[in-house]
């Protein structure tokens, strides 16, 4: 009886799944209520969890609950330590919500809602949980090895040495990106610009706090520091008032873009204790409480969806970036449906404090629909505007028209009505001088959080909610550039260390600072290339950081087929080779277009050819920022082409192993740790 | 109400987890050692530098 009664639960909830699916994607003309959206997501995560997740599990991966993990193993109180599956669920979560299914899903929404929305639900079920459970799997059966490591044992030499050098190209692209959206949110907002100053004093008294004053006591300085920053904001709205504390706080995008350098320089070199660590604690508790309050404020709302399903920009005229629906939209959303860098955390921390094999479930597949929920959560709070403030918001001058009048009548033109006055009052109400072209997805993301925040609390509230989103936004991208930074700048020395010994010291000082500034500058040069160029930057840089992230999700599922067919030959590779054929065909034919397009808009080489024109023709007014925008655009086109290199290097190394075992001229050795009966028991998990 | 107090017990431990506290109690234990300020700073220079060698998530 109990077991029928289960059948039929999980019948309705994929009948409830496929309805609420139907009815997004079908219905047209009528305004559609965001619920069907989390409704939609959420049955589908469920359902993908159930069956799919546990059929890999079981027959693909063979968890055993039987057998010790490396938490076990290798218990050393330290990194490897046996964890309550929940708890590592959060931590492992934490570990990989970072902006992009915030800033993705609200960038794509130039399409429509419903094309991300597809995205986000079928490419997180099919293929990043996927990725994220595979990956996982895989670096816990091997003591928990990074994705570098099991590249160069699975695959071969080539193969590691490519993924190495893959992740820190991306690094470098993924920092001067999400740096530029953080310019683009701030450039001329006092409020927003003296509210994340702030943070910067706020997290050195917190190191200084917890390294002199309480040490050890985390919880307690990181409440003490939420508090100073709501203060910030608070501060942020009486300097924005103010003429003159206002005119030191409103800074260009250039001026914001060299303090961002600066500030990544000595976040890089200055000791982790003093600003990078108080920093990521206190972001770590905003993002999670803020993602907390975001659902909680969607289903006490429940906002109806303003912007249309599908807009007339699938044809590849968008405003915010150009290209066609097929493959831009699935390179714009990157981590809300699948993301190469969850592969870096499946197989850091997380793989070494599994308990239980089959806590990998949850954690590796669970988590990553929890964040492709956060991507559905943003295209709900980017969809609840009306479609001419979401397009005046993000929509660069270049496009559009520099003047507040002639970018309304651009965007009413294209059939989503705003005026400049409307867009005035909603400026004014959030507290900012103008909302107009803040190209970058940010400001749009939290106007619709406060849009959403204040018709639960109070529109009065409006400017506080909509700086506190901003600050929430900032806050833990500029940790990711500090944090990022540091990466690279340790990937570097170590790479150098191999050339001259002092260099890969870390400690050494002019090591660190010959690094630090070599890596600050490699992102720093793309970010002011993205702030000087007229078309917004996000136009070029964000999917030349999808196309990135994408290969490296394509790297990650390299190596995962490679384990797959070692372990049963060619049955169950479909499971990973279903993903990565569509991620490189994406990844390819955007990189490709990006390339070599003969639309300016789209294509580098033809941007250069056409600026080159301008330039002969005597019909530019800058002459030398023509030029260097004609060396950047030759210089993005030879980034994604040295991307679609790399990837091709390690796809043809994984084909060539892959090939050999199922044609038996090569041995099928799989690198598990050998397997060791458990001795842990319930209670100390 | 247990299931209640389970849940909030489940939630502290988390942040404690994230916040490193609980990774200190276990750096305290395994090292024989009692919460002192030296013992925290020598716990930060070991871990935070390794956690912050790891690439971050986007």
């Amino acid at each position: 009886m109990r077991k029928i009664l289960g059948h039929l639960v999980w019948a309705a909830i994929s009948v409830l799944a496929a309805f609420a699916l139907a009815g997004i994607a079908l219905n047209r003309g009528e305004p559609v209520n965001s619920v069907w959206l989390v409704v939609a997501a959420v049955c589908t995560y469920v359902v993908g969890f159930r069956f799919y997740g546990r059929f890999i599990g079981a027959r693909v991966m063979g968890l055993n609950n039987d057998r010790a993990t490396p938490a076990e193993r290798l218990r050393n109180g330290y990194d490897y330590e046996p964890t309550n599956k929940w708890i590592l669920f959060g931590h492992h979560f934490a570990a990989i919500a970072g902006p992009g299914p915030l800033v993705g899903p609200v960038l794509a929404a130039q399409f429509g809602y419903l094309p991300g929305t597809l995205w986000i639900i079928i490419g997180a079920v099919l293929g990043g949980c996927v990725q994220d459970f595979m990956i996982l799997f895989a670096s816990m059966r091997r003591d928990g090895k990074s994705l570098g490591q099991m590249a160069r044992e699975e695959i071969g030499r080539v193969g590691g040495v490519t993924a190495l050098v893959t992740v820190l190209l991306i690094i470098i692209i993924l920092l001067a990106v999400i740096a530029l959206v953080v310019v683009n949110a701030l450039k001329g907002s006092p409020w927003g610009t003296f509210t994340i100053a702030c943070t910067m004093p706020i997290a050195v008294f917190m190191g200084l706090y917890l390294r002199y004053w309480r040490p050890g006591k985390v919880l307690e300085v990181s409440l003490i520091g939420f508090l100073l920053v709501v203060l910030a904001i608070i501060g942020g709205q009486w300097v924005a008032e103010s003429p003159t504390w206002a005119r030191v706080f409103t800074l260009s995008g250039p001026a914001l873009a060299i303090a961002v350098i600066i500030y990544g320089f000595f976040a890089s070199a200055l000791p982790v204790w003093l600003l990078l660590a108080p920093r990521d604690y206190l972001s770590t508790f905003v993002k999670l409480g803020v993602v907390f309050l975001l659902a909680a404020g969607i289903l006490l709302v429940r906002p109806q969806l303003q912007l249309p399903p599908v807009t007339r920009f699938v044809d590849g005229t968008g405003p915010i970036f150009a290209g066609t629906i097929f493959p831009f939209c699935f390179i714009t959303i990157a981590c809300g449906a699948i993301s190469g860098f969850h592969s870096l955390i499946s197989s850091g921390t997380t793989p070494k404090m599994i308990a239980r094999e089959w806590h990998a479930w949850p954690i590796g597949y669970g988590a990553m629909a929890l964040e492709s929920f956060v991507a559905i959560m943003a295209m709900i709070a980017a969809s609840a505007l009306p479609p001419g403030v979401y397009f005046a918001v993000n929509s660069p001058a270049g496009v559009v028209g520099e003047t507040p009048e002639l970018a309304a009548a651009t965007i009413s033109g294209w059939g989503f009505p705003v005026t400049a006055a409307e867009m005035r009052e909603w400026a004014r109400e959030v507290g900012e001088h103008t909302l107009m072209h803040r190209t970058g997805g940010a400001p749009s993301l939290a106007l619709g959080m406060a849009y959403i925040f204040g018709s639960s609390v109070g529109r009065q509230f409006l400017g506080f909610w909509y700086h506190f989103a901003i600050m929430f936004e900032a806050l833990f991208i500029l940790t990711l550039v500090d944090a990022g930074t540091r990466v690279g700048r340790f990937m570097l020395q170590d790479f150098l260390g191999h050339i001259w010994k002092p260099m890969g010291r870390t400690s050494w000082m002019p090591s660190v600072i010959f690094t630090s500034a070599a890596i600050v500058l490699a992102w720093g040069y793309f970010l002011y290339q993205g702030v000087l160029d007229p078309l917004g930057g996000i136009n070029s840089l964000w999917p030349l950081f999808g196309i990135a992230n994408q290969l490296l999700a394509a790297v990650a599922l390299c190596v995962a087929t490679t384990i797959l067919v070692k372990m049963h030959g060619a049955r169950y590779m479909w499971i990973t080779c279903l993903p990565l054929a569509w991620l490189v065909t994406v990844t390819f034919t955007a990189g490709y277009q990006k390339i070599f397009s003969p639309e300016p808009r789209i294509g580098f080489l033809a941007q250069a050819a056409q600026l080159e024109a301008a330039l002969r023709a005597g019909t530019v007014a800058n002459v030398a920022e023509t030029q260097a925008l004609i060396f950047n655009a030759r210089l993005d086109a030879v980034v994604c082409g040295i991307f679609l290199i790399l990837v091709l290097l390690i796809l043809g190394d994984s084909i060539r192993v892959c090939y050999g075992v199922l044609t038996g001229k090569k041995e099928a050795r799989l690198l598990e740790a050998p397997f060791v009966m458990t001795r842990l028991k319930p209670e100390e998990i | 109400m247990s299931h209640l107090r389970g849940c909030v017990r489940l939630l502290l431990d988390l942040l404690r987890e994230l916040a490193d506290e609980n990774a200190y109690r276990r750096h305290l234990a395994a090292h024989g050692e009692k919460p002192s300020p030296e013992a925290w700073r020598k716990f930060c220079d070991e871990r935070l530098v390794a956690r912050f060698v790891r690439p971050r998530c986007c």
